[in-house]
């Protein structure tokens, strides 16, 4: 058996969360500019006029991650991206909405 | 040992282009991306195609596979002999990373283990770490403890990567969500010249359970009763994620009716409701006196369900 650790305890990285930009980078391993570049596209919102004083809401690190795997993965460039981040949201919210219309009508 | 046939997996000609394997890598690495699709084969789909890809976009390595190929027995287990040896790729540039950075180990015995190629050098600063945590949904309404097991790059005094494994014992608060992050602060990548440690992010993925559907906080149960329950009312126990319930179905009651139990989702600030989507069961092919009751409820009832259809 392994010695015996401590009990670790977590942060919910919900929406009371906030990131700085640098904390937001660090957190999905990307470049400062590439962040930027998100925000510039509309994938990411965050509160604050400058990059400097920008705060993100915690959901925000699971949106850059995939926007950013959408990137890598698929050889996607950022309007490509933002396109597909958006029609994930869209599904997202259709899918709630079959969900809301009833048991039988259920995908998957 | 299985053969792997890498150009099956991504549904080309052993003949095939360049052009004509990239293509079909690309169609198919966005068919089963797991951010697109989101059925449970889907990862495993993406890393067969991503490690197929990786082999036979090279021409060397594409070469090599299929020496292997034509010399590999069908069915046999074992690899022929002197497969793995002669080819330079051992502690190669084989991509790491992501969804795609587990290789098989029909990869890894054929062009030896992927090394982390983008962590040779120490990072410039201590970098954060992510790992996904599965987790039942009666868990998210209780909170649980879980133990993590995880393989950490690690440089040694000649500066080289190795793996050395960890264990962290992990509370999980109640109230987490699919996809959701837990913060582990400190616990990522160490820090180098006294730069503060790393954190350690965790990703929420709940164990598909066949009788609840989980969105966001809201959970949807879907539960049988029998037609006689819809129409007279009925009091019938209901599986809750965490326990079970008491529940009356009102008379009258239509399929696909939905009760909601306040509160009963997934807790939190503002804790999510339960839904109970009422699903009308037929009962088993009756026998004789059971068709004559049914055939005396047809006969009391003046009702015809597609009467709006112009039809009978």
């Amino acid at each position: 058996m392994a010695s015996q650790l401590s009990l670790l305890h977590c942060q919910v990285v919900d929406e009371d969360l906030h990131l700085s930009l640098s904390e937001l980078c660090r957190a999905c391993g990307a470049e400062h500019e590439v962040v930027v570049q998100l925000v510039e596209h509309g994938v990411l919102q965050p509160q604050g006029a400058m990059p400097a004083a920008w705060t993100f809401s915690g959901p925000s690190l699971a949106r850059a991650r995939v926007a950013l795997r959408l990137l890598r993965d698929l050889d996607l460039n950022l309007p490509g991206a933002a396109l597909a981040v958006e029609l994930l949201d869209e599904i997202a919210r259709l899918q709630r909405e079959l969900q809301m219309l009833g048991g039988g009508a259920r995908n998957g | 040992m299985q053969f792997k046939d890498y150009y099956q997996t991504l549904g080309v000609a052993r003949d095939a282009s360049a052009d004509d394997i990239k293509h079909a890598y690309r169609r198919l690495a966005r068919k089963y991306h797991p951010d697109l699709n989101k059925e449970p084969e889907a990862e495993a789909r993406f890393k067969d195609v991503g490690e197929a890809y990786e082999v036979l976009k090279d021409p060397e390595r594409r070469a090599a596979y299929d020496d292997v190929g034509k010399r590999w027995q069908p069915g046999a287990e074992q690899p022929p002999p002197g497969w793995d040896s002669g080819y330079e790729f051992r502690g190669g540039d084989a991509d790491f990373g992501g969804f795609g950075g587990e290789h098989s180990d029909f990869f890894e015995a054929l062009f030896g283990r992927a090394r982390a190629q983008a962590q040779r050098r120490a990072p410039p600063r201590a970098q954060d770490h992510h790992a996904k945590v599965q987790v039942e949904l009666v868990d998210a309404y209780r909170g649980a403890q879980r133990s993590i097991r995880l393989q950490v790059p690690m440089l040694d005094a000649q500066g080289r990567i190795g793996l050395s494994e960890r264990t962290l014992d992990v509370a999980i608060p109640a109230g987490v969500r699919e996809g959701q992050h837990l913060r582990l602060a400190g616990q990522g990548a160490p820090g180098f010249d006294g730069a503060p440690p790393g954190d350690l992010y965790l990703e929420i993925v709940f164990r598909p359970d066949p009788r609840f559907r989980v969105d966001r906080r809201d959970v949807y149960l879907d539960l049988p009763v029998a037609p006689w329950e819809a129409a007279l009312g009925a009091t019938v126990d209901a599986p809750l994620p965490d326990g079970s319930v008491q529940l009356t179905v009102p008379p009258g009651s239509a399929q696909g009716r939905k009760l909601r139990l306040k509160g009963k989702g997934i807790p939190g600030k503002t804790p999510g409701d339960l839904y109970v989507v009422l699903q009308i069961a037929m009962p088993p092919a009756p026998d004789e006196a059971q068709r004559k009751a049914w055939a005396e409820l047809a006969r009391l009832h003046a009702f015809h369900p597609r009467a709006d259809m112009g039809g009978r």
